[in-house]
């Protein structure tokens, strides 16, 4: 399945390290690209592409809490509550964002559209509190804003709001 | 590598006593060496330093802070403290911390008395803990039908994970999730699927994994130990049976322990129920008039015995007589059936499981070097720089000698060539191919024509060692020319693979200074089975090896006393030593300590006596522990043969298909219930000792053979086994000195001359000549009967815990030929040939071989009619293990296995 559609990009992923092994977290990241999360069938493939076995990638999956294991909506909230944006009031944004949407952190929507997680720093602290959406910012926030950033999601699939995406190097699979 | 700076150490001390180790050594060994036991838990000798769990903090003067002494490597002059204050404080917070969330349910931990995090906390810690916080929970999850995880109580060490990546190389085991809430899981929820070796659960130094087949049972200090050695393959493991009140409660062996180091495979961590499984025979039985049983005393049925034996003698003399006996009884038990067969009622027709395949190597290894043993041994694996694996699928046949192959290239970095017919892909078990730097994937039927490619290849190369040319000019020549007339085309028809295949591997075989070959199972219980192990001590010789320390050859024994039933003389063409059948010293000597005479008429093999036995000139067969009726197809016609004697005499555990057939069924004892010794796969002899009372009536298989010598007025008597041995070192000079490792014979270098200047030459065209056109129709598969992992024999497919594993026979075929056949996992299939047909399932399996198909060997009550059958015209082998069958899907559902 990875293979059959992204052989080109593996074969390059793999040839960036002395050890076959050691693409392991780009395919991951890939698999959760393809997906929205990562499927045990992409476990399984990504442990034969390396000659693993598939507890070994389950180990590295389970331990990057930016990899999914559970599908998610098509809009993954993450917003962050580590201190900075903690002194600033994101547990309150937090609690907003459970009532507003209806469920606790680590869920999903009914209509399959929205994930909350609560995660640490995202290492944007001096615009706090800030969440990050799929692959973009959204700093400074306030319930208004978050409301707004939700309204324009849910319409339109994306939103102005956003000040990312601040990814650097590019993401693999993006170009 | 260390060994050559043996000569050179580094002082240091630990609490003041002074140590002497060699460089290299890590403090917490050092320390060990001298008598300081420094507490740890993720250390274990076995495995690479993790230094995780911080329990082993020692003070190093100069350092100004504590180091783990598990991964600190020893220096000049160092001063190690590990008894001072601040180590001590140290302990207690590491401990501490572990508690704060260790549930400390001793009272139901199977651990509980053994277990480390007990002992230190006893030791170091406080009563109290300051931790106010709720502890970490699991929620409990099922983990396998034979290990359980007891997650709240793991202490992160590791140890699991690593040993069974390191030593296993299966990894099974993950650490899931991160910080506190690490737990060992397999894949996510699925429930574990691997060796079900048992490591994990041994090396766990608390309870957090354990095994299920003992669960909740016994408290430590409960078990009555006995160190005793496994009797499921060849390699002889070193087992301690625990009991309580007679009762079989579990099986372990610990670290440093035997040849085995104190590693199992499944069979001996599950498999020890097969001796106590409720079928067990518990009187002696004479068959009526209708055919049914009937229980007598002991005394009832050896004086039938003893009876129906002299008259049988008086009237058609000695040679009426037959014995076989099953190579997994003692060397006692071997020696004395032998003598009781010689002796007591006068015949060399002898013949034990030995002829199945191992007789093969060891007639090869006699012929070519003048040894019946390896002379190398299990270090020797461990140390060699380059293996060559020729048809083994070593992790499922001979597990443990597997660890070795696994440690040699994993640690040591050794090259590995395997000629085998798996494909070198990981699975959920450990595959040996997949470690080797040169692997040649040959078709079942064609191990010898590989071993002939690498020679070809040698000698094409210029690779031959120069001297050897000089030494035996003849020899070089005439394997050249043979190989020679195996043109390389023929070579890739049949291999499908060609010169380039063979380049480097030969080179490198050449190059490496410490080789060793491993032949097993599919060269050895294959045709031409002897002449492909000769072949392979030619290219020892070709290549300058042959005699070099640390070089040499082993085959890989099937059952766990093969070795010692060919050494006990318990075959037909050896009396013991082995010695051969006309060696007049030999006689003489063996006729001294017997203070009788040894027949002169020959021996006869399994094939001959059954043949005999048709014909009408063997009149009686005295079988031990044998079931030929399950084990040979059904065109080697057992049944008949043994139904056509006038007596049969069967000692046995169970009623086999093979006892039903018997007049006289007498109960035997199992292993775990006597004392005596067995010889391993690489020779090393190794105690048995009883670990529990004998079951209902049954008795060791020697005190049967020393009675019935009584009773037929020819008494050949011991007081316990230990005699025995006493007498087995008399006729075998210094045999078995009792060590903790193997003690190889040397080769013998007047045996070698004689086999380079004429030995070789009664043969040399036929060995390398390949003529087989096996074309093979595209419907067909080849069919290979095989060992599986979780069993051994028909034996263990009575310990509950192995069918918990592996229950049945299924078809394991490669994705590519089920797609080609139209099959999926599990269909019911037919195989077919012009044998007859029977009915399994299949199940995909990548590493099987295209174009062939494996089956279990264990399960093969319906498939074996589908095997040709053919008997070795030198060493009399019967080969029944490869087939060809037609493959058809079934419409409906096998009755009774959906
Ligand atoms: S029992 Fe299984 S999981 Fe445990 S060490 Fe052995 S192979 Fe690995
Ligand atoms: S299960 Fe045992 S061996 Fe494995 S990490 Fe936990 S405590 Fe260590
Ligand atoms: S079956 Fe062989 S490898 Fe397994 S424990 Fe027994 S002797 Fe060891
Ligand atoms: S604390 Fe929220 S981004 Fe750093
Ligand atoms: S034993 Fe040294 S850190 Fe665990």
């Amino acid at each position: 399945m990875l293979l059959e559609k992204h052989q080109e990009l593996i074969t390059e992923l793999l040839s960036r390290y002395p050890v076959k092994r050691s693409a392991l977290l780009p395919l991951l990241n890939l698999a959760q690209r393809e997906e929205g999360y990562v499927s045990e069938a992409a476990m399984k493939e990504i442990a034969k592409i390396l000659d693993l076995t598939p507890p070994q990638v389950y180990e590295t999956a389970t331990f990057y809490t930016m990899l999914n294991l559970k599908p998610i909506g098509k809009f993954h909230i993450q917003i962050c509550k580590s201190i900075m944006c903690g002194l600033v009031g994101s547990d309150d944004l937090i609690q907003w964002l459970q009532n507003r949407l209806g469920i606790r952190v680590g869920q999903t929507t009914g209509d399959r559209l929205f994930t909350l997680s609560a995660v640490e720093c995202l290492g944007s602290c001096g615009t706090a509190p800030m969440m990050q959406i799929n692959d973009d910012y959204y700093e400074q926030l306030t319930a208004e804003k978050v409301g707004r950033v939700l309204e324009d999601l849910r319409r339109e699939g994306t939103s102005p709001l956003k000040s990312g995406p601040f990814m650097f190097p590019q993401p693999a699979g993006s170009r | 590598m260390a060994n050559q700076e043996s000569d050179k150490f580094v002082t240091i001390t630990v609490d003041g006593i002074t140590a002497r180790v060699p460089p290299g050594t890590l403090v917490i060994e050092a320390a060990r060496q001298i008598g300081v036991m420094i507490p740890h838990f993720c250390y274990h000798p076995k495995l690479a330093p993790d230094a995780n769990c911080r329990m082993c903090l020692v003070e190093i003067e100069k350092i100004p802070k504590l180091q783990t002494s598990c991964s600190t490597p020893v220096a000049e002059g160092m001063v190690v403290k590990s008894s001072v204050p601040n180590v001590e404080e140290a302990r207690k917070s590491v401990l501490e911390f572990i508690l704060a969330n260790h549930p400390l349910d001793c009272p139901v931990c199977d651990q509980g008395g053994r277990c480390d995090l007990q002992d230190f906390s006893h030791e170091y810690t406080p009563t109290t803990g300051r931790f106010k916080e709720l502890k970490r929970i699991f929620p409990k999850e099922y983990f396998s039908p034979l290990i359980e995880t007891q997650m709240n109580r793991c202490i992160q060490c590791l140890r699991c994970v690593r040993y069974c990546d390191q030593v296993m190389d299966v990894q099974a085991l993950a650490p899931s999730g991160r910080g506190t809430m690490t737990e060992i899981k397999h894949f996510s929820i699925h429930e574990l699927d691997c060796e079900f070796c048992g490591g994990c659960v041994q090396i766990c130094p608390v309870g957090a994994i354990t095994s299920r087949l003992s669960m909740y049972d016994f408290r430590p200090w409960m078990l009555k130990r006995a160190d005793t050695i496994c009797t499921y393959c060849g390699d002889g493991c070193q087992i301690t049976i625990q009991t309580k009140d007679n009762e079989l409660i579990e099986v372990n062996s610990t670290h440093g322990a035997g040849r085995n180091n104190g590693d199992l495979c499944p069979r001996g961590y599950f498999g020890y129920h097969a001796s106590v499984h409720a079928d067990r025979l518990n009187h002696p039985l004479i068959r009526q008039q209708d055919g049914t049983y009937a229980e007598v005393t002991w005394e009832d049925a050896l004086e039938l015995i003893a009876e129906r034996f002299s008259q049988i003698k008086l009237a058609h003399g000695a040679d009426a007589f037959g014995g076989l006996i099953t190579s997994r009884c003692t060397n006692e038990e071997l020696y004395l059936f032998q003598k009781f067969m010689r002796v007591v009622l006068g015949t060399n027709r002898i013949d034990s499981s030995a002829r199945y395949g191992h007789i093969n190597g060891i007639q090869a290894l006699r012929r070519v070097q003048g040894t019946h043993r390896w002379t190398v041994t299990y270090e020797d694996i461990v140390a060699a720089d380059t293996l060559l694996l020729v048809g083994t699928n070593i992790t499922e046949t001979n597990p443990i000698t597997g660890l070795k192959v696994k440690e040699a290239v994993k640690k040591q970095g050794a090259a590995l060539i395997t000629i085998e017919s798996l494909l070198p892909i990981r699975g959920t078990i450990s595959n040996i191919t997949t470690l080797a730097s040169h692997h040649v994937p040959v078709h079942p039927d064609y191990f010898g024509l590989a071993v002939l490619g690498l020679i070809k290849s040698v000698l094409e190369q210029g690779l031959a060692t120069a001297s050897l040319s000089e030494r035996a000019p003849t020899f070089v020549q005439s394997i050249r020319s043979a190989v020679g007339k195996v043109p390389w085309e023929t070579v890739e028809r049949h291999l499908g693979l060609g010169r380039d295949t063979f380049v480097e591997a030969a080179r490198t075989f050449s190059q490496a200074k410490r080789v060793i070959i491993l032949a097993g199972q599919g060269v050895l219980r294959a045709p031409q089975g002897s002449d492909v192990v000769t072949n392979l001590l030619d290219l020892l010789i070709l290549t300058g090896h042959h005699g070099r320390p640390g070089c040499g050859l082993g085959t890989l024994a099937e059952e766990n006393n093969d070795q010692g039933a060919v050494e006990m003389g318990a075959v037909a063409e050896y009396l013991p030593g082995p010695s051969e059948l006309g060696d007049q010293t030999a006689r003489k000597n063996l006729s001294k300590i017997w203070g009788d005479e040894i027949p002169q008429s020959p021996g006869a093999t399994l094939m001959d006596m059954l043949e005999e036995a048709r014909t009408g000139r063997l009149k009686a067969m005295f079988i031990v522990g044998e079931n030929p009726v399950a084990t040979l197809p059904p065109q080697a016609k057992v049944e008949e043969s043994l139904d056509g004697l006038e007596f049969l005499v069967c000692q046995e555990l169970f009623l086999t298909e093979t006892a039903k057939r018997a007049h006289v069924v007498l109960p035997a004892c199992s292993y775990a219930e006597k004392d005596g010794t067995f010889t391993n796969t690489e020779g090393c002899v190794q105690s048995v000792r009883r670990a529990m009372e004998p079951i209902g009536e049954s008795r060791p298989d020697w005190e049967v053979f020393s009675a019935l010598s009584l009773l037929m007025g020819n008494p050949i008597e011991y007081g316990e086994a230990k005699e025995i041995f006493k007498e087995i070192r008399s006729a075998i000079s210094g045999y078995g000195l009792l060590g903790p490792s193997a003690t190889p014979p040397r080769i013998k270098d007047e045996v070698v001359d004689r086999y380079l200047q004429e030995g070789f030459k009664t043969d040399v065209e036929v060995r390398y000549a390949f003529e087989q056109e096996n074309t093979q129709p595209d419907e067909m598969l080849t069919l290979a009967s095989v060992q599986s992992l979780f069993h051994s024999g028909k034996f263990s497919t009575r310990a509950k815990g192995l069918l918990q594993i592996q229950a049945s026979g299924f078809l394991n075929v490669n994705p590519v030929d089920a797609t080609r056949l139209g099959l999926a996992d599990g269909d019911p299939v037919r195989l077919s040939n012009t044998r007859g047909e029977a009915t399994t399932k299949v199940k995909l399996l990548d590493r099987v071989p295209v174009g062939v198909a494996f089956f279990p060997e264990h399960f093969d009550q319906n498939i074996r009619g589908l095997f040709s059958l053919e008997t070795d015209p030198q060493t009399r082998v019967p080969y029944f293990k490869l087939t060809r069958v037609r493959v058809d899907r079934m419409q409906e559902e096998i009755p009774g296995k959906g």
